[in-house]
């Protein structure tokens, strides 16, 4: 398979009175046809930036300070906004958390989809217009699509509301798709719909996606790949069996630790101790260092470099290296100790 | 142990009224009751009158019909409550879903903080105060920096930490939460739970917690409410609700948590649920054991 997009040693800053913020620092994956990878972490930790920044949609404070960015084998790293324009909708498209705020609430749901359509494809006649409108929301599981294109988003439930969004982004048939926690906002069983329907479009369409959240317990539906992200950088890329089966950067277990279903009988949930470090100084080493229970002295000196697990499978952590002490994984044993 | 009750919905209806004609029934004939020292999970999908549960709890809305009582006094009734108002709004508290809007954002958090101390005046010099304060700010895991900040200048997951520390400093013996955890990280929604827990052994304290989150729920609650479209369809100790669900919408609900084991959860078919007629007569029965579901009249198990 090919590699659809290709980020390398992508680095973005921004510029604030505070400082320069360090949101993205080295970040290097690549996304095949058709996959969807996961990239999961706390808040602020880069992840909707590292989405943003593929797309260039980041505000004018941020600064792209190294690495590249391909697509099917083309550089777009230096492209200008009218190249981006070309691409954006086309290549790739994105879905946010809040579908509200994407929909404009004063124009039907059926003529902002239209409108998605238009711009990739203005010479469409009326008839193919209102059709192509149709197949897109039957497409994203909206029933009785006929009526309901002349209806407003305040008339849309969250769910139907988000499938909305979801159409508009497929509107011209993207390549990559970037989900940012679409989710989020949503009930579990609504979640449970919206989860479904991305895996549904991306084995009818083979679209790539990027899936952003910060519940790992909803990406083992989805991901084929997950990458975990903490304090700008990937510290864990792997299949979802991999990261999920045998984790092997202390922070992904803390990850997975924090989930009910892995308290294991206890009567206290596990935490994570301490706060994720400030970005605009970012500490030497591992910046997860100082929360991490099997901290090594060389942590606290050297970033350590991605080591290699299997073919698939990388983490970031000294006690992946040959002179580390070997640590049983806390993990090991599964949720609920069985 | 002794359960008491702290308490007691009885019969519980809610309109909205859209317009003279039109009104939108959030809470249907609700009735049950919170033990003292429990946790009680309510779950449902988003519009089925849990937060309108939560705002008739706490005095915010009147109720339509039916009554609540809190430790015998009728809430609802406008002597009974003016005559226990200040014990009333010390011991009640509620966090609220949306830390954007229920934080006022041309406050400081010192003062959003202080407010309520100062208009218990729990406090009697500033200095005390400021120590509470700080104290609560630390339960919560944010640094004392943050009392000088604004709401807008801090994350979503910083000012909901900020609402429950507003709550949580008074001392209440009920804590109502409507969906405290639900936009914060999963490490930090860890030590929240973990927060309530500490809570409900050392002190006592009773909480209603309302939650999209049913993992969650199943992990902290010692009892477990479904509501559906305004009603209450099952209710029942959180082991016995999630080994043994009943009504048709429970399962359904049940089965959309998400697993975090991806061979499992591939693998899984969620259940649809076709919606049930809510407008022939239910009856609340009682089938063992404390488990509540709601069945149609007539039915008997």
């Amino acid at each position: 398979m090919s590699n659809l997009l290709e980020v390398k040693n992508l680095s973005i800053s921004f510029c604030t009175p505070y400082g320069e913020v360090e949101a993205v620092r080295d970040v290097s994956f690549e996304l095949q046809e058709g996959e969807i990878l996961a990239v999961v972490g706390e808040s602020g930790c880069g992840k909707s930036v590292l989405c943003k920044a593929i797309m260039k949609l980041l505000p004018k404070n941020a600064k792209l300070k190294e690495g590249t960015i391909k697509t099917a084998g083309i550089d777009i790293t230096a492209y200008k906004e009218n190249e981006m324009c070309r691409l954006r909708g086309k290549l790739f498209s994105m879905v946010f958390q809040d579908p509200m705020t994407s929909l404009n609430p004063t124009i039907p749901i059926g003529n902002q989809i239209a409108e998605a359509v238009l711009v990739h494809n203005p010479k469409i006649s009326k008839a193919d217009l209102n059709r192509r409108v149709i197949e897109l929301m039957e497409l994203v599981g909206i029933q009785d699509a006929d009526n309901r294109r002349k209806l407003y988003p305040y008339n849309f439930s969250g769910g139907m509301r988000q499938r909305s969004v979801m159409a508009m982004a497929l509107a011209s048939s993207p390549k990559i798709l970037f989900a940012d926690e679409p989710t989020t906002s949503l009930d579990v069983t609504i979640q449970a719909q919206i989860l479904d329907l991305l895996i549904d479009v991306q084995r009818k369409l083979n679209t790539a996606t990027v899936f952003v959240t910060h519940d790992l317990g909803v990406v083992a539906r989805v991901a084929d790949r997950v990458a975990v992200m903490y304090a700008g950088k990937i510290v864990e890329i792997g299949t979802a069996e991999e990261i999920f089966y045998d984790p092997r950067h202390p922070y992904t277990w803390g990850l997975l630790r924090a989930l009910p279903a892995y308290s294991k009988g206890s009567d206290r949930l596990y935490t994570i101790p301490g706060t994720p470090p400030s970005l605009i100084d970012p500490p030497t080493g591992d910046a997860f260092a100082s929360r991490n229970e099997y901290a090594l002295e060389i942590d606290y000196k050297e970033a350590p470099p991605m080591f290699k697990v299997s073919e698939t499978h990388y983490a970031a952590t000294w006690l992946l290296s040959e002179k580390a002490p070997k640590i049983a994984s806390p993990m090991i044993g599964g949720k609920h100790g069985n | 142990m002794e359960t008491k009750t702290l308490v007691e919905i009885n019969n519980l209806t809610h309109l909205f009224r859209l317009t003279k004609s039109v009104a939108i029934k959030a809470l249907s004939d609700v009735s049950f009751s919170i033990n003292q020292g429990e946790i009680l999970g309510i779950v449902g999908e988003s519009g089925s009158g849990k937060s309108t549960l939560a705002r008739c709890l706490m005095n915010i809305h009147k109720p339509y019909k039916g009554e609540i009582f809190y430790k015998g006094i009728n809430i609802c009734d406008k002597k009974q409550f003016a005559a226990n108002k200040k014990m009333l709004q010390k011991n009640r508290q509620i966090i609220f879903q949306d830390s954007n809007s229920s934080l006022n954002q041309r406050m400081s958090i010192r003062e959003i903080l202080a407010e309520p101390l100062e208009i218990q005046k729990l406090f009697k010099t500033a200095a005390e105060r400021e120590e509470h304060m700080r104290y609560h700010m630390s339960f919560v895991g944010l640094e004392p920096r943050f009392l000088d900040l604004y709401p807008p200048e801090i994350s979503g997951g910083q000012r909901q930490r900020v609402s429950i520390a507003r709550a949580l400093e008074m001392r209440p013996e009920l804590l109502v939460a409507d969906e405290p955890v639900a936009s914060l990280d999963v490490s930090i929604q860890a030590q929240i739970i973990n927060l309530f827990k500490h809570l409900q052994e050392e002190h006592h304290f009773t909480l209603l917690f309302i939650a999209h989150d049913l993992a969650m729920v199943e992990f902290l609650c010692d009892r477990v409410g479904v509501m559906y479209h305004g009603h209450l369809v099952e209710l029942a100790e959180t082991k016995e609700l999630f080994n043994n669900p009943v009504h048709a919408y429970t399962k359904a609900l049940l089965s959309a948590i998400p697993v975090p084991d991806p061979r499992i959860e591939r693998g899984r078919k969620i259940l649809e649920f076709e919606g049930v007629d809510m407008t022939v007569r239910h009856d609340f029965n009682d089938i063992g054991n404390g488990h509540f579901v709601l069945q149609d009249e007539g039915v008997t198990v």
